[in-house]
């Protein structure tokens, strides 16, 4: 099983890392997004799914371009 | 009140990363050998996510609590619930898809975006340590691997609280 792990403080990132890792600068609490905010939570879930496609070398961090409500959200369905 | 500050303030968390272990040795590697499409998808959280039903997870113990809990990919969001002290769940407590985004897992799956659903996923809690963190590693993570294997899963997204 491959396994990608999402996170919102990066140096904890960098030190322990896991195979594949996303940064997204959200809060402690609201990793995926706002509550209620079903197109926001579907972006980060499926930008972190394209780590499994996207990395080739263990311990890769992508940082996803959010910033919170200042972003605009495409719906991935 | 430690927990919403905790939250709040980026920079504790950060300091906390700065005191931790780095790693020694290769980060482990399992390749993704199978398209998105066609994959089949398990998340397991660390926010202390479990079913109402289930046993909640152990706060009087200082060292943290390394068990899980098994949550069935066709559960109803309103059937789970957090135990865990170490941040603020409040919004998480009005919609559980900020840290345990199960509801969009099936959207994407239902628009042909991912596979499927693995049956099975898991809560566990993050701020583990010590003897905890022994039986973690020892016990509940192999534990974990194994279920996970027997459902045919492909994919797993971890994430914390």
């Amino acid at each position: 099983m491959a396994t990608v792990l999402i996170g919102v403080v990066r140096e904890m990132l960098q030190k322990v890392p896991a195979p594949r890792n996303v940064f997204v600068p959200f809060r402690l609490g609201q990793i995926f997004g706002e509550a209620g905010q079903e197109i926001q939570q579907r972006a980060v879930l499926m930008d972190t799914l394209t780590a499994f496609a996207r990395v080739s070398a263990p311990g890769t961090i992508l940082d996803l371009p959010y910033r919170w409500k200042r972003s605009v959200y495409r719906d991935p369905l | 009140m430690l927990s919403w500050i905790y939250t709040r303030v980026p920079a504790l968390s950060r300091r906390f990363a700065a005191g931790l272990d780095a790693v020694v040795g290769p980060v482990p590697w399992t390749p993704a050998r199978v398209p998105l499409e066609r994959a089949t998808v398990a998340l397991v959280t660390l926010a202390g996510v479990h079913l109402r039903g289930q046993p909640a997870f152990d706060m009087r113990n200082a060292e943290g609590d390394a068990s899980f809990r098994v949550i069935p990919g066709t559960v109803f969001p309103a059937d789970l619930t957090i135990t865990h002290d170490y941040y603020d769940h409040a919004a998480a407590d009005r919609d559980v898809n900020i840290v345990f985004p199960l509801e969009r897992l099936r959207e994407l799956a239902a628009a042909g975006r991912i596979g499927g659903v693995a049956p099975r996923h898991v809560g566990a809690m993050g701020h583990i340590l010590r003897g905890e963190e022994r039986r973690l590693v020892g016990e509940s993570a192999p534990a974990i691997a194994r279920l996970l294997q027997e459902d045919g899963v492909d994919y797993v997204v971890l994430s914390p609280g």
